[in-house]
């Protein structure tokens, strides 16, 4: 069954990269309230709110997760635009792959 | 960096808008500028124009906030834990650690002793008798980087006085996350390296591969304004560490990287991964180098001197100011007497020059302001 012909999946939600799942094709996040294995590489946060708000998270020079907010909007039923109207990021753009409870795959 | 600026201590019962508030005051000019002398001086040390005014080791009074939950009783971890990250910085800050000898030879001469020691604080801010550990229950089930637990209010333990000891929060630690640390010309009240309780010292509760209390070490070289080795550029290789015995290299390496691992063009020798400020398993970090060390050099006889001239003064940290009126008594001798300047004399007029300067640029600010100049 194609992305297309279901309805637009929800990513609302705040989730980290679980790497140690990552394959060659697809990046996976878990709920950031995920008993994550320990890691030196702080995980990079994405939290799509339900008002179109959006933080991404990454790691920041003393190793605090660094937030930059700005907006998502979907453009289709399995892509999702991301920007920064106020500047600190480039804008980007992901495919949804799946969306469970605890799980988001996106393509890498 | 997002952290700043040095306003004073905050009330017990800040709000969460205040809080806010608060961050959003620390993202201005006042921490930039902080920030900006702070890297001003490391740059003199660099160039030369400046070297390191002490030869001998400095001591640094610590003290361990154990903050843990009920449920989870391995979060309360005994002394001997602490006692073993405290061994592991001794050996790490002086390059004493015995896994240095798997320094590639190419970068053997570059090996840095710090000359930094750390001991558990002996007496608290009222002065009296400590073991220098504070153990604190909290019904936090784990915390964020937001410094929640840096104070009581918020399920954590308030620091003590940060210009007297480091402080060092143990505690669950949301998202994965091994630990975070403060750059020096941040806020007092949040001062300090936040490690998680399994990756803290070497025995007990310190989980493998994250057991060899490294993760302090790594989180204590940003505490003394150590970037990371990488220079937090995403893999654009455009900027670096801003230490010039360290390559440049392109992002953060992890696990036990094979020597060696080139990128930005930095071969034959390629990264210098084994360097604790970047990101590898605790078993393949084992060096900070020369620039490393005068880079923190820069830092303990600039933003953190306190420590420098407590160590100088015999004063131990963490007395009641009352009792210890020897620092400026000692000083003022030493520069009556007309001799050549002290360590401690030198960091007392570099206070006055750049208290000066703090006040040059607010007369700037203020002129700029109102139109008005040179007046």
């Amino acid at each position: 069954m194609s992305a297309s012909q279901e309805a637009p999946r929800d990513v609302t939600g705040a989730w980290l990269h679980s790497f140690e799942e990552d394959t060659e094709t697809e990046a996976v996040y878990r709920p950031s309230g995920h008993a994550f294995r320990p890691a030196r590489r702080p995980r990079r946060g994405l939290e799509f709110r339900p008002d179109g708000t959006f933080v991404e998270r990454r790691a920041g020079p003393d190793d605090r997760r660094v937030g930059v907010e700005g907006h998502w909007e979907r453009r289709g039923p399995d892509r999702v635009a991301v920007s920064f109207p106020a500047g600190g990021r480039p804008p980007f753009e992901i495919t949804v792959l799946s969306r469970t409870a605890d799980r988001l795959t996106i393509a890498r | 960096m997002t952290e700043t600026s040095h306003f004073p201590a905050p009330t017990r019962d800040l709000c969460g808008t205040m809080h806010v508030h608060r961050r959003l005051l620390n993202n201005s000019m006042t921490y930039r500028a902080q920030r900006a002398r702070i890297e001003n001086r490391a740059l003199q040390y660099k160039m030369g124009r400046r070297g390191a005014a002490r030869d001998e080791v400095i001591t640094i009074p610590v003290v361990v906030h154990v903050v843990h939950h009920a449920k989870v009783p391995e979060q309360n971890i005994d002394d001997d834990q602490i006692r073993s990250q405290i061994d592991v910085l001794n050996r790490d800050f002086r390059a004493a650690n015995p896994d240095v000898s798997q320094v590639p030879e190419v970068w053997r001469p570059l090996v840095a002793d710090a000359r930094v020691e750390f001991r558990l604080a002996e007496h608290d801010p009222l002065g009296g008798a400590t073991d220098g550990i504070v153990r604190v229950e909290t019904d936090q089930d784990g915390f964020d980087t937001d410094d929640a637990v840096k104070a009581a209010a918020t399920g954590g333990a308030d620091p003590w006085p940060s210009d007297q000891y480091l402080n060092l929060w143990v505690c669950q630690l949301g998202g994965g996350l091994l630990g975070y640390a403060q750059f020096p010309g941040g806020p007092p009240q949040t001062d300090g390296v936040v490690i998680l309780y399994t990756a803290f010292g070497t025995t007990g509760a310190a989980a493998a591969p994250y057991d060899g209390g490294r993760t302090a070490t790594h989180e204590i070289g940003h505490w003394l304004d150590l970037l990371h080795i990488w220079g937090d550029d995403d893999g654009a290789c455009a900027s670096d560490d801003r230490v010039p015995d360290t390559p440049n290299q392109a992002d953060s390496n992890a696990g036990t990287p094979s020597f060696p691992h080139v990128t930005c063009d930095n071969g034959p020798n390629g990264d210098m991964f084994m360097n604790y400020m970047d990101y590898v398993d605790d078993r393949a970090m084992f060096m900070f180098t020369q620039g490393q060390s005068e880079r923190m050099d820069a830092c303990l006889e600039g933003a953190r001197a306190s420590f420098v001239v407590a160590h100088h003064t015999g004063a131990p940290a963490a007395q009641p100011a009352a009792a210890q009126p020897a620092p400026a008594k000692a000083a003022a001798g030493a520069g009556g007497n007309g001799h050549a300047e002290g360590p401690v004399e030198r960091l007392l007029h570099d206070t006055e020059r750049l208290t000066k300067e703090v006040l040059d640029e607010i007369h700037d600010a203020l002129g700029l302001v109102t139109g008005r100049t040179g007046t």
